[in-house]
């Protein structure tokens, strides 16, 4: 049985790169750890991510993510983010 | 009210038929005689073969995959990781969170890592065996009380807890109860065992598009699923059912139809997958395995006070659909019975188990043998009948449930019950001397009748029908009414899928009724025609019945409505039978041929049932549609010194509302008893540290015929006032209560806890090893519950 979607669903895709401090792998891990905090990742691929939930607490874990992601030396973020109006499971 | 015995002749049946008549299935001889096509017998010109590379850990990081020899491999044509994923990279019914091919993490012993395309099934076989997996094996997290942990490894980004619904119901802190009983259960991990493993044929149109032949519950969810991972649009993926050899839930997830359309888009060949047998324990999700905490509180006369339950069910490593059995095992928690006061957590969670998703019964198989285990509990505390305690707790019409929710329409549970009491009890010879085959074991020439004891059980049963919490449910159908060389001619189409229950036949006899007409051809189950919902949850004839009646009805308005303006002076009150316009007097006023001629007449409807709504914090909230009943009187014998069972008689009372098809009825109350004694005394995946040790019908054992009872069934037809016909579904009630009837009888015979199932021949004779202690893992229980098993003495 399919669930209504989220009230806001927050893909973010990462290109990571291969000069910084860290390896690939770990920055893609340091961005999903961050995700991984608020509750509300899954896993979308190899480098992407979604944040489905309440709108205010998406946005807040999307910024999260993207400041540990720019941290661990991620350089291009690919957002997308899609409303709906209806979402009960989340809520 | 009809009765159906399994012992005597079958009911006469005919075809075609009418509502309410038993009806020969077109694919029943077909079946029984090898002839049926299905799914795994289809071909196409030119087409390959595809196979799929599992992961062999229950838990491991990937480091790298290398395809390379397996792709220089002669006869190879395509080997696919994720990266050839083209479109969203996950799947899943309620949550996408499976990787239609791993790339970093498996999460579950047989995860699809890699597939291969080759032009003999064993080239790509062997061809899988080269792709070359550089895997760091993990410890696997496997105990569902150690997932919900905070210090738990976390397997999927969100947590390990999938969900929670937490029913508070009446005032839990004040109720006082005479008599408190306490007790912990658990049910193993059931297989829907199905007898057709999956399998389909992927045909690429040439225009970047793909038509998938293939045995499947829910057409059009498998489609939008498909389309997003191919990145295609809805349209240009096209879904056509064939031949399902049984369901039972395991065919809601996708699981070969992606595969064999990206093999089928890569390679631009018909691309056929068919999972043998091992294969297909790994292919699907099974029963959700529980363990339950429970605790009545009733008065010293026998009236339930309160109930106290906490559920966690395993869902393995993926979502599926978890949130709603969840949910179900929580609503249904407390049984057919008024209980005032109910608290009540389920919690899913994930783990690096098996994915577990729906079966038969969904989440109410669960809580049935826990809630009823307890009832036998307390009317021995009480020292009462057990049926007595029943009936004084039983619904009726107008009871709610811990959901807040009024059971409305007719709720017969005391007559369930008091009619599989007064069902002639088999006769009881002595054990000494019977024919072997009459004795627990069998020809295994064990037993000759020492040690051998006779049992009796009851269980009640309930569950809801179709979607609930606010699903928007619905099913479309389309009907042609034309004239053919032999007459009128009605065709129905839908995308409702046959998987062995009967729907083809009720749709047919459900156009005749309406329509008039004899000859009647339901059309092969397709995308072409809107969406009917999923083959589950016992909803399909309620649905796509409700549609089909829908449409015929439209149609008739229609025909009349030609009438009306072909004819002068029609009277008012006409109708259609045999394949004429009749009058009240019936009178034939003209026949639908000389009406109709060259033309037809084509309608199209959705039906939906009534709307139902989420559960709100304190899981209170009408979230169902409609609830079905049965009770179940088990009469078993123990052999008591080697633990080996054997059922004498399964007697059960089951209102269907109205029963469509009796045979096919009659049929579903059999197949789920046979289902349900598998899960009491036989059926279980046994994994270890996450690993399968029995994917095979030689290590998992299902009823065979010799293992099935007499079934005495009564079908009460009391009609419920929402749906077509008044009909219920009846295809999951069989299987949830026979299960702790069974045990209940067991322990009458053996006077032993068996507070697991299935039950094992060391739990009969005495010696099971108690699962070792372990001390409370934080978070994983409620301060609400005691941690001992006290029955306090009557005042």
């Amino acid at each position: 049985m399919p669930v209504p979607p989220a009230e806001l669903t927050a893909e973010f895709a990462m290109e990571t790169s291969p000069e910084g401090e860290k390896s690939p792998r770990e920055q893609i891990e340091a961005a999903k750890q961050a995700a991984s905090e608020s509750g509300l990742a899954r896993e979308a691929g190899p480098e992407t991510t979604v944040l489905a939930g309440a709108r205010a607490e998406v946005l807040e874990a999307l910024l999260e993510a993207i400041r540990a992601s720019l941290d661990a030396g991620v350089r291009t973020i690919e957002v997308k983010v899609e409303a709906e109006a209806e979402a009960a499971r989340f809520d | 009210m009809s009765e159906a015995q399994t012992t005597r002749e079958a009911p006469p049946a005919s075809t075609p038929g009418h509502v309410g008549e038993s009806v020969v299935r077109p694919d029943g001889i077909p079946k029984v005689t090898g002839e049926f096509i299905y799914s795994s017998d289809l071909w196409a010109e030119g087409m390959l073969w595809g196979a799929t590379l599992r992961s062999p850990h229950p838990r491991a990081n990937i480091w790298s995959i290398d395809t390379s020899t397996a792709e220089s491999m002669p006869g190879v044509h395509a080997v696919l990781t994720h990266e050839d994923v083209p479109g969203r990279k996950m799947y899943g019914l309620e949550v996408p969170d499976q990787p239609v091919l791993a790339w970093e993490d498996v999460r579950y012993q047989g995860e699809a890592v890699a597939l291969v395309a080759a032009d003999h099934p064993e080239t790509a076989r062997r061809a899988v065996e080269k792709i070359a997996v550089d895997y760091d094996v993990l410890e696997p997290l496997t105990d569902s009380e150690e997932a919900m942990s905070e210090c738990a490894p976390k397997i999927h980004p969100s947590g390990n807890l999938l969900r929670h619904v937490r029913i508070r119901h009446g005032d839990i802190e004040t109720a006082k109860a005479d008599v408190v009983v306490e007790g912990e259960y658990e049910i193993g991990m059931q297989d829907q065992a199905f007898l057709g493993p999956e399998s389909g044929l992927a045909v690429p149109d040439g225009r970047g598009g793909v038509d998938l032949y293939i045995s499947t519950q829910w057409l059009h969810v498998d489609r939008d699923q498909l389309a997003a991972s191919l990145d295609l649009t809805p349209e240009q993926v096209r879904l056509t059912l064939s031949g399902v050899g049984g369901a039972f839930g395991a065919r809601e997830d996708l699981s070969m139809q992606v595969h064999a359309c990206l093999l089928a888009l890569h390679t631009g060949r018909p691309v056929k997958m068919i999972y043998g047998r091992e294969e297909s324990f790994f292919g699907h999700v099974h029963r959700h395995p529980a363990k339950m905490r429970y605790e009545h509180g009733a008065t010293k006369e026998g009236e339930l006070v309160y109930v106290k339950a906490r559920l966690v069910l395993d869902g393995g490593a993926y979502a599926s659909s978890s949130t709603a059995v969840c949910s179900n095992a929580a609503c249904f928690a407390c049984g057919p019975y008024e209980v005032p006061n109910a608290l009540i957590d389920s919690y899913v969670v994930y783990t690096n188990n098996p994915p577990c998703g729906a079966m038969r019964g969904f989440g109410a198989v669960q809580a049935c043998f826990a809630y009823e285990s307890q009832m036998d509990k307390v009317a021995d505390a009480l020292g009462m009948d057990p049926v007595e305690l029943r009936t004084k707790n039983a619904f009726e019409t107008g009871s709610e449930i811990p959901t807040g929710q009024k059971v409305t329409g007719p709720v017969p549970v005391a007559e369930l019950l008091e009619r599989v009491t007064d069902m002639p009890m088999p006769e009881e010879e002595s054990p000494m001397g019977r024919d072997l085959r009459e004795l627990p074991g069998g020809v295994s020439n064990v037993t000759h009748g020492e040690g051998v004891k006779r049992g009796v059980g009851y269980a009640v049963g309930f569950k809801n029908i179709a979607y609930s919490e606010g699903f928007d449910d619905y099913s479309t159908a389309r009907v042609r009414l034309s004239i053919s060389a032999e007459g009128p001619l009605v065709e129905v189409h839908t995308a409702a899928a046959e998987v062995g229950q009967g729907l083809v036949t009720v749709q047919a006899q459900i156009a005749r009724t309406e329509l008039g007409v004899e000859q009647v051809v339901v059309l092969p189950a397709d995308t072409s025609v809107g969406s009917s919902g999923s083959s589950s949850a016992s909803r399909q004839t309620w649905m796509t019945g409700g549609a089909v009646k829908a449409v015929c009805e439209a149609v008739r308005q229609s025909v009349l409505g030609k009438v009306r303006e072909d004819i002068e002076d029609t009277p008012g009150d006409l109708r259609l039978e045999g394949g004429n316009v009749v009058s009240r007097d019936g009178g034939i006023l003209i026949g639908l041929d000389e009406l109709l001629g060259d033309e037809s007449i084509e309608e199209t409807r959705e039906f939906r049932h009534k709307e139902t709504e989420p559960l709100d914090a304190d899981g209170q909230g009408d979230a169902h549609v409609a609830f079905a009943f049965a009770a179940h009187r088990a009469v078993v014998e123990a052999d008591t010194e080697l633990g080996l069972v054997r059922v004498v008689e399964i007697a059960t009372a089951q209102d269907v509302g109205k029963a469509l098809n009796p045979q096919a009825v009659e049929g579903q109350i059999e197949g789920g008893i046979a289902q349900g004694l598998g899960l009491a005394l036989m059926e279980e995946i046994q994994t270890e540290e996450g690993k399968v040790h029995n994917a095979s019908f030689t290590d998992y054992l299902i009823p065979t015929i010799l293992d099935m009872p007499p079934v005495k069934a009564e079908v009460l037809e009391l009609g419920d006032p929402d749906s077509p016909y008044g009909l219920k579904g009846v295809g999951e009630p069989p299987t949830i209560s026979s299960t702790p009837a069974i045990v209940s009888a067991l322990r009458d015979a053996t006077e032993q806890e068996l507070s697991r199932v299935p039950v094992s021949p060391d739990q009969i004779v005495g010696i099971a090893k108690k699962p070792p202690e372990r001390p409370p893992q934080p978070g994983s229980r409620s301060p609400e519950y005691p941690t001992t098993t006290t029955i306090q003495p009557e005042e």
